[in-house]
């Protein structure tokens, strides 16, 4: 009676571990899969793969005489703010307070025109390193992340491989370097090494350097890093201009680069699809006086604009040939084209393109919706065809999670069966 | 054989068969009315059993998520394999499968009255179904669809086809108790020698273990085989050895200190974590403790041995809810042989009513009112701890004395 028993024990055993064996492979296989479809949704080609958006915002120099140079940084940050980056994502750097300096005659304010319509300073603004905290360490630190554990959260760059960064820099600046504080400087080259520290540890998809100095266009000549878009002011020998004064304050209040940009900015709002190409064709260098330059060659992505980008640096307008850096390239990029708002918003300009045939079956019916949509209603309907494919995945062969419930059921129902018909 | 054979005090043999229908269909009626939404209550389920978290599991499994994964799913793997094949998952069908549970609960409480009597029915068949069906600590946590109505009802299977001398259907019951709770360990010993010996009352006639040990050895094998058959069963749906952890290692582990009607938890809300791993040694092997010295002492009534050890999980086990302590109360209508022997009776029920009043008092002053703290709580679950305690220490002694029998003129019993 024991021989046959183990008999049968054998049996069952050896049922048992092909059943286990093979749910292990499910599960295996089952895991894989997750796994590709999740790499797969975050490295599409061709379109902007960013995920959140920061902000840095560098104020170098200090003094009242230098109100311009706060007031253009003030600038950049409502604007960045307006278009959607929150104040935990930006790091504003101010090297002198001049709303509060005492040669203020309108205390608590900053302001950017000579009518002083918009206070800039108001009360809703969020300064990470003020005053004397503004030094060459502390900016490539906040760059590079090498921070003491002791630092908050709010002065530190938190970006992770998935974030556009726009560096903005604004201050006295020379052939490749930038005063701070009127003590120190930061070279171009310190600046290359920085972002390339970025690239290595994972810290920005994608990088915006825009530089308001003299002889700006030099700061940019460094950089060696993949993904950077940058754009300068001024050629090397030139200076940048201030823009209008105010003869209240009694000083200049913006600077004229800025002041362009900014404005151009105006038309721009969260929705927007205009590029990067767009703003760069909008430099007027008679009205800025001074010529502004580009640099795409590190950039993967055609930067859109049209047929007047082609002409930039070398049309009318341009007292002496502009600088691009990267023009051949510009051809034969492929992909989805910069926007203004990849770098200066969130991520509504992101798009979940599908080019598997899969996803038209079932988009088929969204197909026919007009094109009059806004942007956040595209993302909508455009991100469905990813749960859509995953559904229609699973259910083209056996849905697993169901073939495992069974046939756990069926062991459950082997069980009680026999020993039911064993009545003993 | 003790003298007092009891008896009903009126004819119920008409009626009884009436009883356990009607009882049933009130359950039924009351269920479905659902006067009262009991489901998140702390007293009638506990994160191992809260309806709530079986279907927070259900849910995720259905979303191809890992219910095992985060830590709120702690049921067993088998109620997935239940609900999402072919049991449905409705409030509706939920208040139908309860009240299933219960009805087979006093059924197996009938037959194992009627298997320890002897006897095809009895009078008091009726009598055992009510006290199962109306004891007020069985029947709210059923009402809150609280999974200890499941595991109430598994116990009682098992322990009825034990006395029916049934070993494949009580090996399998059991194996589907354990994987529920692991709690339920403690039941294994005095199960498997139950099996080997008789349901018959010798309480008042002791004598060695009457069962052949030879025996054992093919009725290991077999439960072996059926557990291990429904662990891989678990292991299939829940597609990993994550729920291993998640359910059999929350007993042991407690990594959930959600209040309950225990003794446990508050102990370990205030415990440093140093000393963590050996308190849940202590805790643990506390529960293990009482098998061999139950077992052996009630060596010639292996199902009062049963009952003891029910009284002692009721009391000191880590999640419970107010059906263990239940199950214990419920069950000390199988042994009316004692009833003469209790010695304090009364002190314990009024504990019970002490604890069953306060309990609920302090929850709502502490969590709702907020005009209470924890200790408010746990001082009316020491008060229910003390109450279990003391009904489990008076069947003891209940059970130890009826051997001696009854006491006679000019003789004193003392206890040497």
């Amino acid at each position: 009676m024991f021989l046959s028993f183990t008999a049968t024990l054998t049996k069952a055993w050896s049922f048992f571990l092909i059943l286990w064996l093979t749910s292990c492979l499910y599960v295996s296989g089952e895991y894989h899969e997750h796994e590709t479809e999740v790499k797969d949704f975050f490295q599409r080609n061709g379109s902007s793969t960013h995920t959140n958006n920061w902000a840095v915002l560098v104020c170098s120099s200090r003094y009242w005489f230098n109100y311009r140079h706060m007031s253009n940084a003030l600038g950049m940050y409502r604007t960045v703010k307006r278009l959607g980056i929150p104040d935990s994502n930006i790091i504003l750097m101010l090297a002198d307070d001049s709303a509060c300096n005492s040669r203020n005659k309108f205390p608590a304010s900053v302001y950017a025109n000579a009518g002083r319509n918009l206070d800039l300073y108001g009360s809703n603004i969020e300064v990470d390193y003020r005053g004397y905290e503004v030094t060459v360490e502390n900016f490539l630190r906040v760059l590079t992340g090498r921070l003491p554990e002791s630092v908050p959260r709010s002065k530190r760059l938190l970006s992770d491989s998935n974030s556009n960064i726009f560096v903005y820099m604004t201050g006295h600046g020379g052939n490749e370097f930038l005063k701070f504080q009127d003590s120190e400087e930061v070279s171009a080259h310190d600046i290359a090494d920085a972002f390339e520290q970025m690239w290595q540890g994972g810290r920005y998809n994608e990088i915006f350097f825009m530089i308001d100095t003299c002889q700006a266009n030099t700061m940019y000549s460094k950089f060696y890093s993949p993904n950077i878009l940058a754009t300068g002011s001024s050629l090397e020998g030139e200076n940048s201009y201030s823009y209008e004064n105010d003869h209240d304050l009694g000083v200049s209040v913006i600077d004229s680069y800025t002041h362009y940009v900014l404005e151009f900015m105006e038309n721009v709002n969260k929705t927007s699809r205009l590029t990067m190409g767009d703003l760069f064709t909008s430099y007027n260098v008679p009205k800025i006086a001074s010529h502004p330059g580009i640099r795409s060659d590190l950039f993967p992505r055609p930067l859109g604009g049209g047929e007047a980008l082609h002409d930039y640096g070398r049309g009318s307008g341009w007292r002496h040939p502009g600088e691009w850096v990267g023009r051949e390239q510009e051809k034969s990029k492929k992909g989805s084209e910069a926007l203004i708002t990849d770098f200066f918003g969130g991520v509504v300009g992101v798009d979940i393109e599908e080019d598997t045939s899969d996803a038209h079956h079932t988009e088929a019916s969204s197909d026919s919706v007009p094109k009059e949509r806004t942007k956040a209603e595209k993302k909508g309907v455009k991100a469905s065809p990813y749960l859509a494919q995953r559904t229609t995945k699973t259910r083209s062969w056996i849905n697993l999670k169901e073939l495992r419930a069974w046939s756990s059921f069926l062991i459950v129902g082997l069980l009680v069966g026999l020993v039911w018909a064993r009545q003993s | 054989m003790s003298k007092r054979v009891v008896s009903a005090p009126h004819d119920l043999t008409t009626s009884s068969g009436f009883i356990l229908p009607a009882l049933v269909a009130a359950r039924l009626a009351l269920a479905l009315l659902q006067p009262f939404d009991l489901t998140h209550d702390h007293h009638l389920s506990s994160p191992l059993t809260s309806y709530a978290n079986l279907q927070e599991g259900i849910y995720l499994f259905k979303q191809d998520i890992d219910p095992y994964s985060g830590g709120i799913v702690r049921h067993s793997p088998l109620y997935l394999t239940l609900f999402t094949t072919i049991l449905p998952n409705s409030r509706f069908s939920a208040a139908l499968l309860w009240t299933l549970c219960d009805a087979l609960g006093a059924y197996a409480m009938m037959n194992i009255y009627r298997a320890r009597q002897g006897i095809k029915t009895s009078s008091r068949d009726g009598l055992v179904a009510a006290m199962y069906l109306l004891n007020p600590y069985l029947f709210l946590p059923s009402l809150a669809l609280s999974t200890s109505s499941i595991e109430n009802a598994l116990v009682l299977l098992s322990i009825m086809f034990a006395s029916q001398r049934k070993p494949s259907q009580t090996l399998l019951v059991y194996a589907f108790l354990l994987h529920v709770s692991l709690s339920s360990f403690l039941f294994l010993a005095p199960l498997l020698l139950l099996l080997i010996s008789e349901p018959f009352s010798h309480l008042a006639s002791p004598r060695a273990f009457s069962g052949d040990f030879k025996k054992l050895p093919p009725l290991l094998g077999e439960f072996a085989v059926c557990f291990i058959s429904l662990t891989m069963a678990s292991t299939l749906i829940s597609g990993g050895f994550s729920w291993i952890g998640q359910t059999w290692g929350a007993s042991l582990t407690l990594p959930d200190l959600t209040p309950n009607v225990g003794v446990w938890w508050y102990f370990f809300t205030e415990m440093f974590d140093h000393f963590r791993p050996f308190f849940l040694m202590v805790f643990s092997v506390h529960l293990l403790i009482y098998i061999a010295p139950i077992c052996i002492k009630f060596q010639y009534d292996m199902l009062y041995a049963i009952f003891l050890l029910a009284g002692i999980l009721g009391t000191f086990k880590a999640f419970p809810t107010l059906s263990d302590p239940g199950l214990f109360l419920s069950m000390i209508s199988l042994f009316p042989e004692t009833y003469p022997y209790l010695r304090y009776p009364i002190v314990t029920s009024l504990l019970h009513l002490h604890a069953a009043l306060l309990l609920p008092l302090f929850h709502h002053l502490w969590l709702s009112q907020g005009t209470g703290n924890a200790n408010f709580f746990y001082a009316s679950t020491l008060v229910f701890a003390c109450a279990n305690g003391a009904a489990v220490i008076d069947c003891v002694w209940a059970g130890l004395r009826i051997a001696i029998g009854e006491e006679k003129e000019g003789i004193v019993i003392a206890q040497e």
